[in-house]
Order: structure tokens, then C-alpha cells, then sequence
């Protein structure tokens, strides 16, 4: 048996280019997926370190008007009979610049196990509570500190804040956070007998105490909900990548195997059982698939080293989710990713094995069946394209009757469902478009032979074709994406961020503040915002009365000359300016986000929980709210002050033309000593938030740019296993005649007019892709429809970009074929 | 003193259940035999003084405020109750931490429970102090008396103090008591709202109030308060009930309350038909040559103790029933000779698990003369290290 | 029509040059015939690739209807190969994605020289009649050789190349297919190099010459004398 083994590995040693090529698909695949996932458990990982901490999953309490609450309304709570707990947070910053977290906390009366469980990972209790106390910490937070694993436990670093409490490592808590008891906390970050909020179980409390707000976690999306859509996008991507990887390997394989049919029908002879046979092909294929998926997960890893601050960072900035900068993987990742590299590679080399099988010891008839069995194959495939493409719309059925924020899975499905059944489809659909062109060129022998020679190697170049198909679809799909998403968040942005600068100061001073910028010379218009929450108990619309119980935010903001303009409405009930004027009069817009979620239109009336009890608010239109991900309510300021008494949040300052900012920002800072943070010019704003859009995408475009490049390495690849026996049958043809340099042209042809059908192709489908992420994802994953924004240039892109990658794939064997003497050629075509 | 399992759960919560304490080995049941240090010693030479010891003692390791009850509702059908605080001090009197805010030098845990036939609902709850505090989430203070943790707390009930009659005096404080503590469970809740009243003095243990814990003189102050009648209401799975019945407060502080080697103990509180009342408990493995280690009070109805010395007192199990997964003794003899007292003291429900922190059994009993079977009074059985 | 004078051809082996055809002279006037004999690695290949212009002499001259090819570009020497020249191979090379009739039309079309009476002349003639749509490798072998000979005549070329047509074929197929060359290369009134090992292929042709170690020798005894 090892003899048959070493005899069918031998073909490698005979041809290195073929295992180089399986081993190319393998490591790409697997290094793209085991990438994408190992960002991806890295990512899971600090969410769930995260929701596992005290701050998130439970209700809190603050001060009405935005007092800070003390130790003594904990005591006061508490002896009311009120589970409360109080919770410090803040931050500091670590000598490498990095914000640290810290949270204070009181182990005592911290609700659930999560507490403890985090609090005392080891070491005793005693130690936490007392002096020097201690600060639990993340290994992966260890290095912003600038201390090695080693020393940490028991070190003390210094900060600019003051010493920290010994180390503790506790691996459970999310990077970048300190825990440590409430007193230290009180001591590192000087808050005195103040608190950040009380915080109690979820859903233990029915009201909030007088003067108190009560947020309840349940409004407070942890963020691997979230984050939830941003890592299916990336997981659907990298599918896409193992995909388009395999197909090179089941290329490479197929070559391999219709090489070694003579090999192995002559084992057989020589007395190996078919059984044998097929055992030892799959021997071959696991072995090549180890090797394979290490490197890929190898690779793979560091690709994830490589994106992970990009993600981070835009999952931080986007979600407000800490992620991890340091790879932290489960040892279940390691063994994930080489199971799927490796299940990929059998159901690639499934049908390798299945032929290997019912390989015929005599291989009579195999070479006049070829023909019928590539009909066959087609059939196969457009009956299975029919078939995917039926599912396909029966889950765009049942999407489309799903309410909405529903079926995200479905929606990738249906994307999914798309893409397969487009690639099942195009090798038929070449198929047919080339014995369309046959007939037109009857009259030009070359032409003729060009295109019956096209649909002789389809078979071994539909794989191919196939992958490419895919990656420039989804390359166009997501570039429209991106791009619509572009344009349409930065015209938001311009109407929404109409004041210079945004100035918020504490509540105490709002007041003041407000009285003394409408005194300046320098303002023109204030646009004071207020902020409040509630429940929305009631929809009365003309289907009847629904009571939702959902939690809501409101936001007051303040029509005036600068606003009403600008500020965009998607539908009203009168037109904008009837809209503008009920909103004045105390009516209230609704954001996408909540009318698709609830299903409300203009004209639909809204209760809502209120500090009088419940407030009625009749929605006047409904406004775009991208990137949020929460229901709101707008209102007047006043009229949220009066009704919901809302506290205040922010002044819009709109400044006269040419006032003098510099001025009017010194005047502010010194008049209300400001923190530096009070004050936000809006042009940094908008930077932030495009910076923020920007980094989000990075991410989706370099995958599909790397897509993209391993299609067009699997179009080489097949291009390269197949050179040899194009060359032998371009020989007859130099011999009968025809010139190399015309061979060679009708060679790039060929491929060139391929792609470039291919890239026709993945225009329209590019476009539905484009529609399907747009208007089934995006309302899926954020609430919210984006336009469908058509670009010309990213289409001529793909189009260009489908001929190149065929052009520079069919390079490497032209040129061989140009640089071959004639000699060569009568030799190999002697050579049979 | 069923109190230790207090300290217990503090150590044990402390210690990261049990897994490390800087000593090594945990020195006897959950700590409570460690050596004293900087903290103030329990000794027959200090004299008690009141109200002021009503309050709480920071500079000993460990104290508590034990209230066990055996009431009946308007049917007669009996319910037991159970409320007790404990403090512990998280550093020696030398080390106190700075009284910045939120800083604690005491760490306070109360448990409650109520019972009745075969239902058991326990709680407990956690606080901090600093001594130098006067506004905590947890306290005692002596005058008036209040005890508290949270809104559960057991305080004078002043309005109708000047009612009161009997031996306490008009200004003692500590003569009528309030205690009030409710919970929410997923049962409907349960709690109580008690008044209770002192029919008898304060009755001091041990010699003047040192009561001695292990044949080498360890030790601690232990008081009780054993002739409250209590009247209110009770409410248990969110049905409220009116009650009347009797009450035993227990007052307990020491640095040092355990020998090394005891690792558990079984503790009697009795109010008999007579009137009389006893305190009796064994500490299993402090005796002399590892034995158990006795001790009791022989309370007349006038509250004149007699203390008990260890050969006056026998105490045989005599049946088990299995509980939360261990073996518990709910059958004892009961043999005190010298006040001519052989009683099998048996738990009519054996299901008193206290789930806490630290787990314990705590749970009402009824005395029966051993050779007639005439009921001879009711109380409570505390068992620990089981 | 072929003319070779001194033509001398070595390929570089690893053993150093290897000699293999050596001050080789030959003629071949239009519609004549020459079967060239020789052992295998005699340089019978060499030579008939030296006349279709698939390779160039070291020295001397090869002489195709009247043009040098050694002359001539590569566009050119495919330019005569398609115009002047008939091919036909041991292997039969048909080209796997035409069908038979566009194969037998592939060189007269390339070479803008079909005429459809000719083709279907030979259709009938090769007994390929009524299997136009089939494709190469749905044919017999003797089929597919004769679908090689007439794709090499379908333009009437002025010489036809034959490299041991029939080396792939049983005896009796390999005598009819032989037969039916020798008739159509007549009809097409085209020259006729035939390279073979075999005498009784030989044998109907005008002229016979023997390559020995890359020198061209009368015939032997035996083969004149079957002359």
C-alpha cells in the first residue's frame, strides 16, 4: 500500500506545479476563513468578557436633572428597601496613552454571579476590600500598562492618577478595564463620596424613585447583538473566500486525477482493490489538506493580527464595543478552522474519489464519453442553478412577509442562493452563447475553431469562471454598497450637523450658559437639545391600537432657520412645511429606524410613558437615523422639556458669518470653565464620523479586493494545469498553417472574451447583490433602507477588471506558448 | 451562639470559598479558630456594661445580633423564624484603612428565614462599614437600640415604649423591639413585622457574661435575651398571617471564638413548659483529648442562670434524616441531670437547610420527656460542619 | 515542387550534437511520388518537418514550390504550409471540438480554398458521408485517419506530407485507407512525400529512397527488385 501511495504521490514529484497549485487553493481558502474567523472568536470573545461584566445587563439609576448621586442616596436607597449597588466608572490613562476603564465597584451588593465570579477569580475577598486593595485586570489590558504576564500579579504601576492597587489577573474581564473595589476607585480617580450610578438587576425595580431615571438594560443592546450583523458580513465574505479557494483545489484535483487515469488503472491491474484505490486518494487528500490548512490557519492568523486594530477600532467607534487588539483565540478555533478547510477539501475532492471509484479497469469507451458527459454536466448544473435559484426566491418570499429588523439570516441566504445559483447557470449559459456565436461565424474557420475550442476546455475552465463570476459580483455589490452608503451618509451628516459647534455643559450650568451665548454678538441661532426616556405604550393607527411596550429614546431639538431646512424627512403627512409647523406645535417625528420597526406612518398617534403619567403625540413625518440603531422620538426642545421634563444634552451654536470663534471659545471656556470636551466643532465631528465610515468598510473592501485575487489566481491556476494539452492542440493547428502569433492572439481572445462575458454578467447580478445588501440586509441588520445608488464607474471597473485578471491569467501560459520554439511543440505533440 | 456559621460565611466568603487563607489550612469551622492578633481579647475580667454592649464591638474579629423565634398563627399552627446579623472586622483595630469614602473596616452579613411545615425561605444580604462612619448601609448603635441592614432591621420600639411593664426599665431601650424584614422571591416573598417585648432580664452565660468555648480557656462575651413575647405578622409566600409566640435573642462577640480543631457544633435554645429555659451546646473536637467540648445555661423563669459545666451535660443523636445531601441529626437526647431534664429533642420538619454563603441547619424543635413522651417545651436546634 | 540540396540538420543533446540528416539531396516533381523508408530514428521526421517549414536545415536548402524556406518568416512558412501544403500524422491530430465536416474544411477554409464540391467529394469518397455532425473521437480509427487525409486535400494542395498514415491502423484498414490516399492524392493532382517503414506501403508509389543514419541511400535489393 505505502508502494501505491509513493506511486500516486510520485505525480507531484513529476509535476510540482499542480500540487504547488492545490496547495496554493488550500492556503488561501483556509487562510481567508480561519482570518476572518479567528477576528471573529477574538471579537466574541471580548463581547462576551464584556456582558459578563456588572456594568452591562442591568438596570440603572441616575439623578433626574443630571446631579451626580452620592454615597449617601446609596444608603438612603438601600435602607428604603431598594436593591441598589453603587458603580464608580472612569477613566484613566495608561502611560502609553491608551483609556483605561475603571469601574468601582461594591461586591456586596452587585447584583447576579457575574460579580463575584469576576471580582474574587482568585485570591481572597479580604484583599480586595481592604488596603492596598486590588486591581483585577485582563492579561491582554497588560500591555498598556507596560507589564509583562509574568511579573503582573502583585505589581503596582504607576499612573498619572496615582499608583494602582496590586494586579490581579482575571481573564474573564473585557480589555482595557480595571476592577477593583469602589473605595479605591474613589481614591485613583478623586471622585469623593460621588457615584457614577446606582445600578440594580434587571427588571427588579417597577418605577424609579422620585427624582430618579431608570434606564433599563434591556435598552441598553450589549454589543455583541450589535456587532452581530458586522460579523455575518465578514463571515459570509469569508465563505465566499474558502468557496472561491476550493474551487481552485477541486481544479487542481480534477487535473490531477485525468492525468494519473492511466496510473491508476495500471494499479489496478497490478492488483490494487478499487476500494484500496479510493482510500488511498483520500489519504493523499487529507495529507495535502494538513499541510494545507496549517499554513492557511497559520496564515490566517496572521491576517487577523493584521485587521484586527482596523476592527477594533470601527467596532469600538461604531458600537461603543471594546474589542480586543491582541488575537485571544479558544482552543476550539484551531480545530474549527482545519475542520472546515479540510471538510471543504473532501467535498471538493468528493467527486475526484467518486470517479476514482468507478474508474474502469480497462478505461474503455472513457474517451467517447467525455461529450456526453459534459451535456450531462450541464444539464446537472442548470437544473441545480433552477433549483437554488427556486429557494432563492421562496426565501425572498418569506423575507418580504417578515416584519422588519427580521431575517438577517434569511437575507444572507437569499444573497447566498443568488451567487450559487449565477455561478451554477454560467457555465451553461457560456455553453449556449457560444454555439450561438459558432453559427454567426461559420464562415471564419478560426473563429469557428476559436469558439468550438472555447466550449471544449469550458469544463475545465467553468470552475473558474465560476469564482470569478462570484468574487467580481460581490466585488460590484459591495463597492455599490459602500458607495450608496457613502454618499447617502455623508448628505446626513451635512443636514444633520448644521451648528459650527456643539457645546455641552453640565446640566447645572445649562441655563446659564444658554442665556449668556444668546447675549453674544458672535451667535446666530441656538439649538438647544434635550434627551429623555420612555416606554411607548400605545400606537393608535388607522389598523387599530397596538400596545408595543417598548422602550424609546426622545430627543428635543430645536426648529429654527438653520434646522427646518436641512434637516431630511423621509415621508411627512402634509409636506414639509405643514410637517415643521405641527412639530412646532407639538407633534413628533419618528426615525426610520422605529416607523419599520413598528410599522408606523405619519398620522399614526404615539403614548408614551411620561412623568405626568402618559403623553399623546401624533407623528407629523418620519426622518433618516442612519447609523443609529435605536428607536427615537423627536420633539421641540421646549415642548420635551415641558411634557417629558427631558434633560438637557447639547447647544447647537450657529455663528454669524465671519464671528470671531477663537473669541467666542476663550469668552466660553473662562466665563463656565469648561472641561475640554464640553465644546465640539463640527468639523471635527463630521471628520470623526467619516473617519468611523471609512474604517468600517475597510475591512469588507479588502476582502473582496482579496476575493477578487483569489479568482483570478484559480483562473490562472486552471489556465497553468491545462497549458500542456492546449499546447498540443494548438500544434495541429501551427502545422496546418496558422500562424503563432495569430494562435496566441486567438488564445487571449478567447479568455479575454470569456471574462469579459463574465464580467457582463456579474453587472446585473453585481447590481441585485447591490439591492439585496441595501434593501433585505441593511434593513435586517440596522432597521434602516438605504437608495440603491447605480455607479457607472465601478461597473466599467469590473468589466475592465474581469478582462485584466483573464488577460494577466492567460499571460503567463501565451507567453510560454510565444516563447515555445515550433520544435517544442512537434515534440510534445509527438511526445503523446 | 449558632454564630459562628456567621463568621463562618464571612470567612468563607472571604477566603474565596475556602480555596486559600494566608494561614494554610483553614483554622476550625471556616476560620473562626484564628488566632486573635491585634484584635481585642474576650476575658472572664471584663465586665459587662448596658446599653453600651447592646452595640457593636469593631475592635473584636467577629459579633452578632441572633434572633430565633417559635411562634403560632390565629389556628395554632406553629411557624419559626430565624433573623440574625453578624459583623466581622476586616482588619485588625492597627490597621484600619483610611476613612475615605467608601473605605471599610467592617463587613456585615444578616440572614433570614422563615418557616412553617414543610417550607423554608432563607435570605441573606452583605454590607460594609467604617467604624468611623455614622452613616452606613449596615449598623448597631446602642441607644436608642438599632440594628440594621438594608430596610431588614431589628430597632426600639419607641412609641410604645412607655407601655411597656415588666423588669425593663422605662428607659431601657433594648426592652421593645421593632423588627421588621421583607424579601422578594420568586415564591411571592417573605418577611415579618414583629414587635417584641422583654418578659424577663438579660441573662448572661458563662461566668458574668464569659462564656468559654474550648477546654484551653478560648473564649467569648455571650448574653441572650431569652423571654421575649412577640406579637405581629409574619408573611411567607406572600400570604401574611397573625402571630404570637416566644423569641430568644442571642448576643455573641470574640476574637478567638473556636479551638483549631473544632470543626463543628450543635447548639440548643429550649423554652420549656416550666418556664425554665436552655442554652446547651457541644463543640464536636475541643474537649479534652479531642473530645466534644459542652457547655450550657439553666435559666430559672425569673432569669437566674445557672451555668453548666461539660460533664453536666449529655447529647446523643439518635436519628438522621438526609438533608441537602448530607447526613443531619434531627433526633437527639438531651440529658442535663442536674436539673433533672432527660429530653428527646427531635425537628418536627427536617428541611431547615440554610442554603447561604455558608450552609448551615437552623430550624425549630419540640422536647419531649424521653421516657413519657410528654411534651415538655419548644426552641431551637442550630447544626454546623455537617 | 521539393527540392532538397545538402541539406544538413544536428540537434543539441546532452551528449553533444547529434547529427541527423547529412548532405541529404532530393526532388519531387508535382504530382510525383516518393516514399521515404528508414529505420525509427533514421530522420524520416526530420526531414518531412524540414519540408512542411515546422523546422529549418543547419545548411543547404529546402525548396518548396519553388520558394526557399529557409527564406521565409514564420507567417510565411505558415502561409505555405496552408496554402501549398497537405498534412497528415501518425496521430491524425483532428482538431476534438470541431465536427468531422469542419475539420475536413479546417485547412481549405484557413486557406480561403474550399470548394463545397470537392468537400463533399471527399466526404463520399472517404466513406464520411451522412457522419458530418460527429465529432473525432465518435469515429473508428480508420475513420478518423481518413478524415485526417481529407482535411490534408481539401484545398488541393500541390504536396501532400504523409507521416506513416497508416502507422496506426490494422492491416487490412491500413491497405484501404493507403488505397484511397493514393487515389484522391491523384484526383487532387497533388505530390505526394509519404514517410514509412513499410514496404508494402512503399510500394505503390513512384519512387522509393531509404534514410540511414541521416543519409539517403538508393533502395536495396530487396526493395528495388519489388519495384
Amino acid at each position: 500500500m505505502l508502494t501505491a501511495l509513493a506511486t500516486l504521490l510520485s505525480h507531484y514529484k513529476r509535476h510540482p506545479g499542480q500540487l504547488a497549485m492545490l496547495l496554493l487553493g488550500l492556503w488561501v481558502a483556509g487562510a481567508l476563513w480561519s482570518g476572518v474567523q479567528a477576528i471573529n472568536a477574538s471579537a466574541r470573545d471580548s463581547y462576551a468578557r464584556a456582558e459578563a461584566l456588572f456594568s452591562t445587563g442591568l438596570d440603572r439609576l441616575e439623578y433626574r436633572d443630571g446631579e451626580p448621586l452620592t454615597r449617601e442616596d446609596f444608603v438612603r436607597l438601600r435602607r428604603a428597601g431598594l436593591p441598589v449597588s453603587p458603580l464608580l466608572e472612569g477613566t484613566l490613562e495608561a502611560p502609553d496613552g491608551t483609556e483605561l476603564r475603571v469601574i468601582g465597584i461594591d461586591p456586596f451588593t452587585l447584583p447576579g454571579d457575574s460579580a463575584f465570579a469576576a471580582a474574587s477569580s482568585q485570591g481572597e475577598l479580604t484583599d480586595f476590600l481592604t488596603p492596598p486593595w486590588q486591581t483585577r485586570i485582563a492579561p491582554d489590558t497588560l500591555p498598556a500598562l507596560g507589564v509583562n504576564a509574568r511579573e503582573a500579579p502583585g505589581a503596582e504601576p504607576r499612573l498619572a492618577a496615582g499608583r494602582l492597587p496590586p494586579l490581579v489577573l482575571s481573564p474573564m474581564l473585557p480589555p482595557g478595564t480595571l476592577v477593583m473595589d469602589i473605595a479605591a476607585a474613589a481614591v485613583l480617580l478623586d471622585s469623593g463620596e460621588q457615584l457614577s450610578r446606582l445600578v440594580t438587576a434587571p427588571e427588579v425595580l417597577e418605577r424609579a424613585p422620585e427624582g430618579l431615571v431608570l434606564t433599563r438594560a434591556a435598552t441598553l443592546v450589549s454589543p455583541g447583538q450589535l456587532t452581530e450583523s458586522f460579523h455575518l458580513n465578514l463571515t459570509a465574505m469569508a465563505l465566499l473566500a474558502l468557496v472561491v479557494g476550493l474551487f481552485i483545489v477541486q481544479a487542481a484535483l480534477g487535473l490531477a486525477l485525468e492525468q494519473r487515469l492511466g496510473m491508476l488503472r495500471t494499479l489496478r491491474a497490478l492488483g490494487v482493490s478499487g476500494r484500496g484505490l479510493v482510500g488511498l486518494l483520500a489519504l493523499e487528500l487529507v495529507l495535502l489538506g494538513v499541510i494545507g490548512a496549517l499554513a492557511g490557519i497559520v496564515s490566517g492568523v496572521w491576517l487577523a493580527r493584521v485587521l484586527l486594530p482596523d476592527v477594533a477600532a470601527t467596532l469600538g467607534s461604531l458600537y461603543g464595543a471594546d474589542v480586543a487588539v491582541t488575537l485571544n483565540l479558544p482552543w476550539h478555533y484551531w480545530f474549527g478552522g482545519l475542520g472546515v478547510t479540510l471538510g471543504g477539501l473532501l467535498l471538493a475532492g468528493s467527486g475526484v474519489l467518486w470517479r476514482a471509484a468507478r474508474l474502469s479497469v480497462l478505461g474503455l469507451g472513457q474517451a467517447q464519453a467525455w461529450r456526453a458527459g459534459f451535456y450531462r454536466q450541464l444539464r446537472g448544473m442548470s437544473l441545480a442553478g433552477g433549483g437554488v435559484a427556486a429557494v432563492g426566491l421562496v426565501l425572498w418570499a418569506w423575507i418580504v412577509r417578515q416584519p422588519p429588523g427580521e431575517g438577517l439570516l434569511a437575507g444572507f441566504g437569499l444573497i447566498a442562493a443568488l451567487l450559487l445559483a449565477s455561478a451554477l447557470l454560467l457555465p451553461p449559459t457560456i455553453a449556449l452563447i457560444l454555439a450561438g456565436l459558432g453559427q454567426l461565424v461559420r464562415r471564419r474557420p478560426l473563429g469557428q475553431w476559436a469558439l468550438a475550442d472555447l466550449q471544449l476546455q469550458l469544463p475545465q475552465l467553468a470552475l473558474a469562471m465560476m469564482a470569478l463570476l462570484i468574487a467580481l459580483s460581490a466585488n460590484l455589490g459591495v463597492s455599490s454598497m459602500v458607495g450608496g452608503f457613502r454618499l447617502t451618509f455623508l448628505d446626513w451628516l451635512d443636514q444633520r450637523l448644521v451648528a459650527d459647534y456643539y457645546l455641552r455643559p453640565a446640566p447645572e450650568q445649562f441655563d446659564a450658559v444658554q442665556s449668556w451665548l444668546a447675549e453674544r454678538p458672535e451667535v446666530a441661532e441656538l439649538l438647544p437639545t434635550r434627551h429623555a426616556e420612555a416606554t411607548l405604550l400605545e400606537i393608535e393607527s388607522p389598523d387599530g391600537l397596538r400596545v408595543p411596550q417598548l422602550p424609546v429614546g426622545l430627543y428635543g431639538i430645536t426648529p429654527g432657520e438653520m434646522l427646518i431646512p436641512s434637516w431630511p424627512l423621509l415621508s411627512t403627512q402634509a409636506g414639509r412645511d405643514a410637517a415643521w409647523q405641527s412639530f412646532a406645535a407639538g407633534e413628533a417625528f419618528v426615525n426610520e429606524q422605529l416607523a419599520i420597526d413598528q410599522n408606523l406612518a405619519p398620522g399614526d398617534r404615539l403614548t408614551l410613558t411620561a412623568p405626568s403619567g402618559r403623553e399623546t403625540l401624533t407623528i407629523a413625518a418620519i426622518y433618516p437615523d442612519y447609523g443609529n440603531t435605536r428607536g427615537e422620538v423627536l420633539l421641540a426642545t421646549p415642548q420635551l422639556a415641558e411634557r417629558f421634563a427631558a434633560t438637557p444634552s447639547s447647544i447647537g451654536i450657529v455663528l454669524t458669518l465671519g464671528a470671531d470663534e477663537v473669541g467666542l471659545r476663550d469668552a466660553l471656556r473662562q466665563r463656565f470653565e469648561l472641561g475640554s470636551d464640553a465644546l465640539v466643532d463640527q468639523r471635527e465631528v463630521k471628520r470623526v464620523s467619516v473617519e468611523i465610515f471609512e474604517r468600517t468598510f475597510t475591512i469588507t473592501r479588502a476582502l473582496s479586493v482579496l476575493t477578487l485575487a483569489v479568482a483570478a489566481l484559480a483562473l490562472l491556476a486552471s489556465l497553468l494545469a491545462q497549458a500542456r494539452e492546449r499546447r498540443r492542440q494548438l500544434a495541429p493547428l501551427w502545422a496546418l498553417g496558422v500562424p503563432r502569433a495569430r494562435l496566441v492572439t486567438v488564445q487571449l481572445a478567447q479568455l479575454g472574451g470569456m471574462a469579459l462575458a463574465v464580467g457582463a454578467l456579474a453587472v446585473p447580478l453585481g447590481s441585485l447583490l447591490a439591492l439585496g445588501l441595501v434593501a433585505v440586509i441593511n434593513v435586517a441588520a440596522f432597521g434602516w433602507r438605504l437608495p440603491l445608488h447605480v455607479f457607472p464607474g465601478d461597473i466599467g471597473l469590473t468589466l475592465t477588471t474581469a478582462g485584466a485578471v483573464a488577460l494577466l491569467a492567460a499571460a503567463l501560459p501565451a507567453a510560454r506558448l510565444w516563447r515555445t520554439p515550433p520544435r517544442a511543440l512537434l515534440a510534445e505533440e509527438g511526445g503523446t | 451562639m449558632r454564630p459562628w456559621l456567621a463568621v463562618a460565611l464571612l470567612l468563607l466568603t472571604l477566603a474565596g470559598c475556602g480555596e486559600e487563607t494566608p494561614s494554610g489550612e483553614p483554622a476550625g469551622f471556616a476560620g473562626l479558630g484564628e488566632a486573635a492578633g491585634s484584635f481585642a481579647q474576650a476575658g472572664p475580667d471584663i465586665t459587662l456594661r448596658f446599653p453600651e454592649d447592646h452595640a457593636a464591638h469593631p475592635d473584636y474579629r467577629i459579633e452578632w445580633w441572633y434572633l430565633t423565634a417559635n411562634l403560632e398563627d390565629e389556628h395554632g399552627e406553629p411557624l419559626g423564624l430565624q433573623w440574625t446579623l453578624f459583623r466581622q472586622a476586616l482588619t485588625p483595630p492597627d490597621q484600619q484603612p483610611e476613612p475615605t469614602p467608601w473605605a471599610s473596616d467592617q463587613l456585615w452579613m444578616a440572614h433570614m428565614a422563615v418557616s412553617r411545615g414543610d417550607t423554608h425561605r432563607v435570605a441573606e444580604r452583605f454590607a460594609r462599614s467604617h467604624s468611623a462612619s455614622d452613616s452606613s448601609q449596615a449598623g448597631v448603635v446602642a441607644e436608642p437600640f438599632a440594628a440594621w441592614i438594608d430596610h431588614w432591621q431589628l430597632a426600639s420600639h419607641e412609641e410604645t415604649s412607655d407601655e411597656t411593664s415588666g423588669e425593663a426599665s422605662k428607659t431601657d431601650t433594648f426592652a421593645e423591639l421593632q423588627l421588621t424584614a421583607h424579601q422578594d422571591d420568586e415564591h411571592g416573598g417573605f418577611g415579618y413585622d414583629l414587635t417584641l417585648t422583654a418578659e424577663g432580664p438579660l441573662v448572661l452565660h458563662g461566668e458574668a457574661g464569659f462564656s468559654q468555648k474550648a477546654a484551653d480557656g478560648q473564649g467569648s462575651f455571650y448574653y441572650s435575651q431569652p423571654f421575649w413575647r412577640i406579637e405581629g405578622e409574619v408573611t411567607l409566600d406572600g400570604e401574611t398571617r397573625m402571630v404570637s409566640g416566644r423569641g430568644w435573642l442571642d448576643r455573641e462577640w470574640s476574637s478567638q471564638l473556636l479551638d483549631e480543631r473544632q470543626q463543628g457544633w450543635d447548639w440548643f435554645s429550649l423554652h420549656l413548659e416550666s418556664g425554665h429555659k436552655l442554652m446547651a451546646f457541644q463543640l464536636r473536637g475541643g474537649g479534652e483529648d479531642g473530645g466534644n467540648y459542652r457547655s450550657g445555661t439553666w435559666i430559672s423563669p425569673e432569669g437566674e442562670p445557672t451555668a453548666l459545666a461539660p460533664d453536666a451535660i449529655g447529647m446523643t443523636p439518635l436519628g438522621t434524616r438526609r438533608v441537602a445531601g448530607r447526613e443531619i441529626p434531627n433526633r437527639w437526647r438531651l440529658e442535663v441531670p442536674g436539673a433533672g431534664l432527660d429530653l428527646v429533642v427531635e425537628a418536627p420538619h427536617a428541611e431547615r437547610w440554610m442554603d447561604t454563603s455558608v450552609p448551615y441547619w437552623e430550624g425549630e424543635v419540640v422536647a419531649r420527656d424521653a421516657d413519657s413522651g410528654e411534651d415538655k417545651g419548644i426552641g431551637y436546634l442550630e447544626m454546623t460542619g455537617y | 515542387m521539393l527540392e532538397f540540396n545538402q541539406v544538413h540538420k544536428a540537434y543539441a543533446t546532452p551528449q553533444g550534437p547529434l547529427e541527423v540528416l547529412t548532405a541529404v539531396d532530393l526532388e519531387l516533381r508535382p504530382g510525383g511520388s516518393l516514399a521515404l523508408m528508414g529505420e525509427s530514428g533514421s530522420g524520416k521526421s526530420t526531414l518531412l518537418h524540414l519540408a512542411a517549414g515546422l523546422d529549418l536545415p543547419d545548411s543547404g536548402e529546402v525548396v518548396v514550390a519553388g520558394r526557399s524556406v529557409s527564406t521565409l518568416d514564420e507567417p510565411d512558412r505558415a502561409r505555405l504550409r496552408r496554402e501549398t501544403l497537405g498534412l497528415v500524422f501518425q496521430q491524425f491530430h483532428l482538431v476534438p471540438s470541431l465536427n468531422v465536416i469542419d475539420n475536413l474544411r479546417l485547412q481549405a477554409r484557413l486557406a480561403k480554398r474550399e470548394t463545397p464540391e470537392w468537400s463533399a467529394h471527399l466526404m463520399e469518397r472517404l466513406g464520411l458521408a451522412g457522419l458530418e455532425r460527429r465529432y473525432p473521437e465518435q469515429l473508428s480509427g480508420g475513420q478518423q485517419q481518413r478524415l485526417a487525409i481529407g482535411r490534408a486535400l481539401a484545398p488541393r494542395p500541390a504536396l501532400l506530407l504523409a507521416d506513416e498514415p497508416t502507422g496506426n491502423l490494422d492491416e487490412t484498414t491500413a491497405g484501404e485507407v493507403l488505397e484511397l490516399l493514393l487515389d484522391l492524392v491523384r484526383e487532387a493532382g497533388s505530390a505526394l512525400l509519404m514517410v514509412t517503414h513499410s514496404l508494402r506501403v512503399a510500394a505503390p508509389l513512384d519512387r522509393c529512397l531509404r534514410l540511414t543514419h541521416g543519409r539517403l541511400e538508393p533502395p536495396s535489393g530487396a526493395e528495388a527488385s519489388h519495384r
